[in-house]
């Protein structure tokens, strides 16, 4: 789709809509929203962008190799959040009990491992969305030149 | 009237009979109406005997949501509840939610890839 005025739209559009996305991710234990309704705001600015230019323009923005990382980054990160509950001597995904800092109830950064715990979510769901969308184009692409 | 489990599964086994088993005919299409009525009935009779939404002696008011509501701020530090719940007293079941993700992503790419 070669749109001058959905373009121009989506340029000014798609970086508040990434700004609102990682505002749900980091306050997720102060407002609702979290990492999986963020992480799917974030994914959905990806794939507005890639549908407004086109897959190539949004390949540029957001690589394989940073989707990637950002995929197994955030289950790793998840994971090994957990895993620093129990070298803390605690159970696995223990927050308060490990001795992580709560903090002031209401600040942006307290609530200890649950901050941890929405951004490793917000940065898997939206890597997954893009990514998964990004792929299916690029496979109905391939599909159809080889028609 | 009241649904028991032993009426359900022979509903259910005469159902799979007929939807499974009998040739298509006219008389296969009139049994085939009967026994969507029957289940109709069953499923309605059993949402008719629901205790009435919001009734103090319903088995979800215990003391779970109490605890939940007036000490996760304390136990958690954070002021919305639902995250308390879903990232910390059930932190479980979101690594397998995030689990659930990487796989169907892994499978995902690696039917798309394949072709």
């Amino acid at each position: 789709m070669e749109d001058l005025l959905v373009r121009i739209i989506c340029r000014l559009v798609v970086p508040f809509v990434q700004l609102y996305g990682l505002y749900v991710i980091t306050h997720g234990h102060l407002s609702p929203g979290g990492g999986f309704a963020g992480g799917a705001i974030v994914g959905a600015s990806m794939i507005l962008f890639a549908l407004a230019f086109n897959l190539e323009a949004g390949s540029r923005k957001l690589s394989h190799d940073i989707s990637l990382l950002m995929e197994s980054g955030g289950a790793i990160g998840f994971i090994l959040a957990g895993f620093v509950a129990m070298l803390l001597g605690q159970n696995f995904l223990t927050n308060k009990a490990a001795g992580f800092p709560l903090g002031v109830p209401g600040n942006l950064f307290s609530s200890g491992a649950i901050f941890f715990f929405s951004v490793a979510i917000g940065f898997k769901v939206g890597s997954t969305m893009c990514t998964l969308f990004y792929n299916l184009i690029e496979g109905s692409d391939r599909h159809r030149s080889s028609e | 009237m009241e649904v028991n489990s032993l009426t359900a599964m022979a509903i259910l086994v005469l159902a799979s009979y007929i939807f499974f088993y009998l040739p298509a005919s006219r008389l296969r299409g009139v049994l085939v109406l009967i026994m969507l009525g029957i289940i109709g009935y069953a499923l309605v009779a059993t949402v008719a005997e629901m205790p009435t939404f919001g009734a103090s002696a319903n088995p979800p008011h215990n003391e779970v949501y109490q605890r939940y509501l007036h000490q996760a701020v304390e136990d958690t530090g954070a002021i919305n509840a639902i995250a308390a719940i879903i990232t910390d007293y059930r932190a479980f079941d979101t690594l397998g939610e995030v689990t659930v993700l990487f796989t169907a992503i892994a499978a995902a790419l690696s039917n798309l890839k394949a072709h």
